[in-house]
């Protein structure tokens, strides 16, 4: 019981800013989840690791919300994987997330170098 | 299904994460690392895969149901780890709730059940009561008419085009022989019913054809329809049979074609006829008896099928002056006062969808009371289980607390318990299945021990698993509550502090109430059996005024194969002759209804120089014939007059034997040796002259009054009835269908010797039945004997469970309070002392408890009056009896315990926990 109320604290940290990023990931084409955690990674110039951890919750949260659709298909080497797309609930949803994103983004810098 | 998609998208789940962690260790293996490597790092960076599984599975919303596993699986792995507990309750459960699957089995199977016909729920019948089977008068004093004669039938068929079908069908039923070629003949039900039979029920045939309206036209050849199981048991399944003749009577009929499977006619009865005529052919094996031809005699059942929205009130009205016009244009109803009756006589249209409701109303309130002290056992049995848990949650207190305090919450708590309540309970009814069936087979057995192709089967239907189930679950809500109430309670700092070293315990008061509660539902029980078995014995036991032991009954049908009235004497002489030559035989007799075989014949007793009696005077009598030596045979005295004797031959003076109970009603403070009495018309109050009285007995209701009843000798026929059929039911009144045999001692192969003696006779003269008449007596209590063995079976069940409950909750108060005793004797208590203690306790909940059962099982009794023979509702020796036998197994089950509890050694006690 102990360990798993932890767990949730650490995606509720990430949470927004994940979904966010995964969102973006997807419009460039549908991904199967290590796909999509190589993309962030290799996008954020290594910096941003999304741990599986997070990832999966994650994933399936956005799938229970109508965001993402997922199908399982072959991948390019042949294996079966879970690949996930985009929806267009998805893609609003992502419009709006980017503009608070902006906005807390502005209001953190306002406040940051405010004299 | 919600579980099966959660099962799956669980194991996508696991092949998706299994993927990831594929791609990412081809990755590094492809970048130059060594697949162990790869995968080590792959791991390393993936992290805990159930857990994150887990997380990832808490997003779907299916938690709930995931928890719910959970709890099973825990629940599971609870009981597993006790075996003992498992058992006991499981059994326990079993017991209660298998005695009620068994119950419902039959309530479901009687009292439940539609027609296997097309719409059931159109089906109405025209009369609500039973009375059957052959009538000439009003029925019931409120004027409600059940029984209706051929005319009549035609009548309100013609009056009332509401009905899209309107059939009749006999009320009673017939035994016959039957014979197929030259195989021996077969005694078999059958039952006459109209031409639009099939039609009206919508049944359709399952080889051959049904009954039509053509088949039911006078003159018609004769035909019948087969049931399916008479066809499968009696005539191998020979689709050559359609179209075939057979011998009903010696007459031959037709067989037109064979009932659908599971079709077993219009009513649920332990013998479903074999056979279904058409009315028509009533005549053709009755002759001038018949009843078809007689306007006035009462004899069918109408049943039809209502168009649909019909307004039943209306056609109930209409029906109702129907009959009454129909009645003022008949003498026999109208005349000596019967026309200011006929204004009260109606009818009451009955729903039919379930069939004629005859075995309905017969163990109606018998299945009630059943499924009130079944429930009752179940109550028993969830008290018992619910303290069983109490005793273990309260053991597993310790554990409750923890969790608590490691944050789960308390409904967590509360469900988990629960799910292994309802958990156990399944599980007893899984195993209550199997009681249910030995129970319901069992039941069906001794209540209709002759029954043939009874359509009451005791495999559970899906309606009785569907009830299991329901009430399985309930049962295990039932007692799972309280307990699982009382363990969330836990105090997480208890644990810490050793909450097994108190004397004062929370849980022991709702475990001194249910054993209060146990304490009285079984006195209820027990009272209610000692009740019944009393009751049974007085029904058994009474005095019915004949001799039956050594006696045996054989039943035969001489008009069946064929003996012409001329013929009777000369068979009758030969077996008298014959069954009188053998050895160890005090009398012979012959007779055309023995008492207590459940049959009588009844007519209108009209004393020479009295006026007609009206419809409604009491001049009613049962008679019966029999030969010279019929009282001697069943040990009944002559008080007045004289027997029978050799002198009365077919022309001497036609005389009668009376019973008591007949010289009362009908000479009262005369002398009525020498009276001439006559039946049915004024003009033959002449015909009998009384030449005896004997003792009265019971004849037919074993529980009623002697009511008035005369026989007349084998040898006399009345030759002076001028109406065809008067005389034709006269002498039809001349076959015996019985012989009694009364031996000084019986043979010890008596049957054998008696199909015997009457092959050699004549070996076409079959025997139908053989039987002791004990049995014979014994037949007309199958139902009260089932009852009392049953509610025995209860209060027995009730007794052990809430001695069990007793002794296992002073077993429990002993280990809890090992300390308090030790201490208490270690400053000074004597053991005698410690034993009155621990009794004293035990003592007051069985007192508080008889305080509750006593006046719920008055309340009890009062409601079982009916069922009573000879037994008051508030018997003071059953109440007594009740009362002692709780107290003694009470005490005995208080007692072991208590004597634990002195015999522990105060060191020890205080050096523990």
């Amino acid at each position: 019981m102990a360990t798993k109320t932890k767990y949730q604290n650490r995606i509720e940290l990430l949470q927004g800013t994940l979904d966010m990023l995964i969102l973006k990931t997807l419009q460039w084409g549908e991904q199967h989840g290590y796909g999509i955690s190589q993309a962030i990674r290799a996008s954020s110039g290594e910096v941003l690791q999304v741990e599986t951890g997070s990832l999966y919750p994650a994933l399936h949260r956005l799938e229970h919300q109508g965001w993402v659709e997922a199908e399982w298909r072959k991948s390019e080497s042949n294996q079966r994987a879970k690949y996930y797309r985009i929806t267009k609930l998805g893609k609003e949803q992502l419009a709006s997330d980017y503009e608070r994103w902006g906005r807390m983004v502005a209001t953190i810098e306002a406040i940051m170098t405010a004299k | 299904m919600r579980l099966f998609r959660f099962l799956r998208r669980k194991s996508d789940l696991t092949e998706e994460l299994e993927t990831h962690l594929k791609m990412a260790i081809t990755e590094r293996v492809a970048r130059g690392q060594s697949p162990e490597d790869a995968r080590k790092a792959a791991l390393h960076e993936f992290g805990n895969v159930p857990m994150i599984a887990d997380a990832t599975r808490s997003q779907w919303g299916w938690l709930r149901l995931e928890q719910w596993l959970q709890d099973v699986r825990y629940a599971l792995r609870q009981l597993r780890k006790e075996p003992a507990f498992t058992l006991t309750v499981v059994l326990t459960l079993a017991l209660g709730i298998g005695a009620n699957t068994a119950i419902f089995t039959l309530v479901q199977g009687i009292l439940l059940r539609s027609l296997p016909v097309t719409d059931p729920s159109r089906l109405y019948r025209i009369g609500d009561k039973n009375d059957c089977c052959y009538y000439n008068n009003y029925q019931n004093d409120n004027g409600d008419f059940d029984l209706f004669s051929y005319d009549l039938y035609l009548h309100l068929k013609q009056t009332a085009p509401e009905f899209e079908q309107l059939a009749a069908v006999e009320a009673g039923g017939n035994g016959f022989s039957v014979r197929k070629g030259a195989e021996p003949a077969r005694p078999m039900r059958s039952e006459y019913v109209s031409g639009n039979y099939f039609a009206t029920l919508g049944v359709g045939a399952y080889a051959g054809r049904v009954l039509n309206e053509n088949d039911d036209t006078a003159g018609a050849a004769p035909t019948l329809v087969l049931s399916y199981k008479t066809w499968q048991a009696d005539f191998a399944a020979d689709p050559a049979i359609v179209g075939s003749t057979i011998y009903v009577q010696l007459h031959p009929f037709v067989v037109a074609g064979i009932a659908p499977p599971g079709f077993f006619g219009d009513r649920i009865i332990s013998n479903p006829p074999d056979f279904w005529m058409p009315l028509a052919s009533e005549p053709v094996l009755e002759g001038a008896n018949s009843a078809l031809k007689n306007t006035d005699e009462l004899w069918l059942y109408p049943l039809g099928r209502v168009r649909p929205a019909t307004n039943i009130q209306a056609l109930q009205a209409k029906l109702s002056v129907a009959l009454q016009q129909w009645l003022t244009t008949r003498p026999t109803y109208a005349d000596h006062g019967g026309v200011a009756l006929i204004p009260r006589q109606h009818v009451v249209l009955a729903p039919a969808g379930g069939g004629i409701q005859r075995l309905q109303q017969q163990t109606g309130t018998g299945l009630r009371m059943m499924m009130i002290l079944s429930t009752v056992v179940l109550l028993i049995a969830c008290a018992n289980v619910a303290n069983l848990l109490l005793a273990r949650c309260t053991a597993r207190r310790a554990d409750v607390a923890v969790r608590i305090a490691l944050g789960a919450s308390r409904f967590r708590v509360i469900r988990e318990i629960l799910t292994e309540s309802v958990l156990l309970s399944l599980m007893g009814g899984a195993a209550g299945l199997a009681v249910a069936y030995a129970g319901s087979y069992m039941m069906l057995t001794l209540a209709f021990p002759s029954a043939k192709n009874m359509p009451v089967q005791a495999l559970p239907s899906t309606a009785v698993l569907a009830f299991t189930f329901v009430v399985s679950v309930l049962t295990g809500i039932v007692f799972g509550t309280v307990p699982a109430w009382l363990a969330s309670y836990a105090h997480p700092a208890d644990a810490l502090r050793g909450v097994n070293r108190s004397t004062a315990d929370r849980s022991s008061l709702p475990q001194r109430i249910l054993i209060v509660f146990q304490v009285a539902l079984s006195m209820v029980l027990l009272a209610g059996a000692l009740l019944m078995t009393k009751s049974l014995h007085h029904l058994e036991h009474q005095n019915f005024g004949i001799a039956t032991r050594n006696r045996y009954v054989v039943s035969i049908d001489p008009k069946g194969v064929g003996y012409t009235v001329d013929r009777l004497p000369a068979l009758y002489q030969q077996i008298e002759d014959r069954f009188a030559a053998l050895p160890g035989m005090a009398n012979v007799s012959l007779v055309r209804y023995i008492p207590l075989g459940g049959n009588m014949w009844g007519s209108c007793v009209i004393p020479q120089g009295h006026t007609a009696p009206g419809p409604k005077d009491p001049c009613f009598a049962a008679w019966d014939r029999a030969s010279t030596r019929f009282f001697e045979s069943i040990g009944v005295p002559i008080v007045r007059g004289r027997n029978f004797s050799a002198q009365d031959t077919a022309t001497s003076q036609q005389v009668v034997l009376v019973n008591q109970a007949f010289a009362r009603h009908f000479f009262p403070n005369q002398d009525p040796i020498g009276k001439h009495f006559g039946v049915g018309s004024i003009q033959y109050s002449g015909a009998f002259e009384i030449a005896g009285v004997f003792a009265d007995f019971k004849m037919t209701d074993p529980r009623g009054e002697v009511r008035p009843l005369f026989f007349r000798p084998s040898s006399q026929l009345f030759p002076g009835y001028k109406e065809p059929d008067v005389d034709a039911a006269e002498k039809s009144s001349m076959y015996l269908n019985f012989i009694i045999l009364d031996f000084v001692q019986a043979p010890p192969d008596v049957e054998t010797l008696t199909r015997r003696t009457l092959a050699a006779i004549d070996p076409n003269l079959p025997v139908m039945h053989f039987s002791p008449y004990d049995a014979e007596v014994a037949g007309n209590f199958n139902q009260d004997r089932l009852l009392a063995r049953l509610t025995s079976g209860f209060g027995a069940l009730a007794l052990i469970l809430a001695s069990v409950g007793l002794y296992g909750v002073m077993s429990y108060f002993v280990v809890r309070r090992t300390s308090e005793i030790g201490i208490r004797m270690a400053l000074g208590a004597a053991r005698s002392g410690v034993v009155a203690m621990m009794l004293r306790g035990a003592l007051w909940q069985i007192l508080i408890g008889l305080a509750i059962g006593i006046p719920a099982a008055l309340l009890a009794g009062h409601f079982m009056a009916s069922l009573l023979y000879g037994v008051k509702p508030y018997d003071p020796l059953a109440f007594f009896g009740a009362m002692a036998m709780l107290t003694i197994c009470a005490a005995v089950a208080g007692f072991i315990p208590s004597r634990r509890a002195a015999s522990i050694d105060p060191m020890k006690a205080l050096r523990a926990d």
